[in-house]
């Protein structure tokens, strides 16, 4: 199981006004587990409110440039993100798992390929990671970049990206969409959508010099993308997807009160919510599992190896407690958080409610 | 930017999810489950395999069985790779199962799991000599490809691109069954050999195409985890096989 290393911050650049780049550094007995792969993300750990918050960002560095660095852009409402942009400074540490992510395309130094990308906002980060790491790595190969943003303003690395494109001649192209600035040309204002792309992918970007394109945005916009990508003969296997982490709630959300009916002299019985609907279940009690209960009730819960080492069944405990038998899958804060695994948790009172749906 | 969109519009949609941390629990669970079904028929296909390597006549057959062996259990470990991210402890996950235990050759299972593990019914069934292996192999090997096609293209990304890698070395599974096949047929003695292991195995490997009108297969392609129904992939399946066991006079 993957786990967090401390991850010192030498350098806090302010690159918008609601973004910072993190410059970090691992210490010596770390430095292996941190040489990363254009395109991969760090998930960071850090205790808000008593309670562990966890939050990946994307490594924006190429991997020739020799640091470790990562883009926060401040989300609304978000605690990590909102923490980075206003109080994190130089001689801080930060607790991070090993890089991951498999957001690239290998590289091959005597190839001469052509590559697209496109990113929305804070979207840039991994794309500039490959940028970077493919100019340098790959000398005759090329790279468009579509880039939108709200405004000149916020767009993050704009400069970086200019200079990259002075000193790779002729290698990047970067085409930026804004949506609240009129531009020269009235294709680049406004947002990505899927009549734009087809008007860039008709005009300006030839599809059939196309060998493997990026696309990191919200959701959305990665669908019109895709879907304009295909119709111009890309595969599937060329269009690589890095999804915004928008979907990532910003707190751990307050845990609902689900009301359990309780007859009296009904022995244990257990509330399982799966694929939105709710069931009772009674339990033999001679240590039979939720999951096991579940099955007899002839409900399609989900597992796969039984023995507490998979995670395939895990649920998350609403009402009551469960205690399991063992524990190969979920780490401590999962448990805190309310996990168990169901083909291993035996309620400990007379009422458990749990849910398969979160 | 846009509008916001939630994970299961945007699956629905057909896209692509990327990193654990984004997958719904639903999401997850049923992704689990299609990958521990992939490791345990993998493991298990190769356990199986690895008694045919003494079956074998020759050195050619020797070597190809060996090469299914050992290719089906690295694709085994790329998918439980895919699996750990989730949490899956990898090193006890391998060695939960007996990969090698077979039902009575007379068993019949239908498409049911046995309780043990999630590999698909056909690899509970023991290989009955060299002709049955090379047989179960060529049938076996057709449908994984049919299969592939749907598992090329599911929505978590790390995973279609392991099953991507894969696809070839599969398929080259059953060309090797094929080559071998065509030698056994060559004779009326294992031409007969032939057709009894056909006829054995043919209704297990139709087996593991599932259930025609599905409900789980509605699920699964809501969430982008699945695209053709079960019945039209066996419907490829077994035209495919009959096409090319008739291109070998069987």
């Amino acid at each position: 199981m993957a786990r967090f290393h401390p991850l010192k911050v030498t350098d806090v650049r302010r690159e918008t006004r609601d973004a910072v780049v993190v410059t970090l550094a691992p210490g010596d007995e770390d430095r292996a587990l941190f040489d990363f792969t254009q395109g991969q993300y760090l998930t960071f750990r850090r205790i808000f409110g008593g309670e562990e918050l966890r939050r990946s960002y994307s490594i924006c560095s190429g991997r020739d440039d020799g640091v470790l660095r990562v883009g926060i852009k401040r989300v609304e409402g978000g605690a990590f993100s909102t923490w980075a942009n206003e109080a994190l400074a130089p001689g801080d540490v930060l607790e991070a798992m090993p890089p991951t992510g498999r957001f690239h395309a290998p590289v091959d130094p005597g190839a001469a390929r052509h590559y697209l990308a496109f990113a929305a906002g804070s979207g840039i980060t991994p794309v500039l990671s490959i940028i970077r790491t493919v100019l340098v790595r790959e000398p005759k190969s090329r790279f468009t970049l579509v880039y939108a943003n709200r405004q000149i303003s916020s767009i993050m690395f704009r400069e970086e990206l200019e200079d990259l494109k002075n000193q790779h001649l002729g290698r990047l192209s970067v085409i930026h969409i804004l949506k609240h600035e009129a531009q020269e040309i009235d294709l680049f204002t406004g947002r990505i959508d899927a009549a734009k792309v087809e008007a860039l992918l008709s005009g300006w970007i030839d599809a059939s010099t196309v060998d493997t394109a990026f696309i990191c945005g919200p959701e959305p916009m990665m669908l019109d993308i895709a879907a304009s990508l295909r119709a111009h003969g890309l595969s599937d296997a060329q269009i690589r997807f890095e999804l915004f982490a928008t979907g990532q709630p910003g707190h751990t959300r307050p845990r609902p009160a689900a009301s359990v009916p309780v007859a009296p002299g009904t022995g244990i019985l257990a509330t399982v919510t799966l694929d939105g609907t709710t069931r009772s279940v009674a339990m033999s009690g001679k240590g039979q599992t939720i999951l096991e209960a579940a099955l007899a009730a002839e409900m399609d819960a989900p597992y796969s190896c039984r023995a507490g080492v998979c995670s395939t069944c895990r649920c998350k405990v609403l009402q009551g407690e469960a205690e399991m038998r063992v524990n190969h899958a979920l780490e401590d804060y999962e448990v805190r958080a309310g996990y168990v695994l169901s083909c291993q948790a035996v309620p400990l009172g007379d009422r458990v409610v749990v849910t398969y749906d979160e | 930017m846009t509008a916001a969109m939630n994970v299961e519009e945007y699956l629905a949609r057909g896209g692509v999810l990327t990193a654990p941390e984004n997958a719904p629990a639903r999401y997850r669970a049923m992704l689990m489950q299609m990958m521990a079904t992939f490791v345990d028929s993998e493991l298990a296909a190769s356990a199986g395999f690895a008694d045919a390597i003494n079956l074998a006549p020759g050195i050619k057959e020797r070597i190809a069985a060996s090469r299914i062996t050992l290719e089906k259990a690295d694709h085994a470990g790329r998918v439980l790779a895919v699996m750990e991210t989730f949490g899956t402890d990898a090193l006890r996950y391998q060695s939960q199962h007996d990969w090698a235990a077979r039902v009575a050759r007379d068993t019949d299972l239908g498409s049911s799991r046995l309780a043990g593990d999630m590999r698909l019914s056909v690899f509970h069934y023991p290989i009955a000599g060299w002709v049955d292996a090379v047989v179960m192999n060529v049938l076996q090997g057709i449908a994984t490809g049919v299969q592939m096609t749907e598992l090329t293209r599911v929505s978590y990304g790390p995973l279609a691109d392991v099953f991507r890698d894969i696809a070839p070395r599969e398929a080259r599974h059953a060309e090797l069954g094929l080559e071998g096949l065509e030698r056994i047929v060559a004779t009326g003695a294992g031409r007969d050999a032939a057709q009894a292991a056909l006829a054995y195995w043919r209704p297990r490997v139709a087996a593991t195409f599932g259930l025609a009108g599905s409900t789980r297969f509605a699920a699964l392609r809501a969430l982008g985890l699945r695209h053709c129904p079960n019945e039209d992939l066996l419907a490829r399946w077994e035209t495919l096989a009959a096409d090319r066991l008739a291109a070998i006079g069987l």
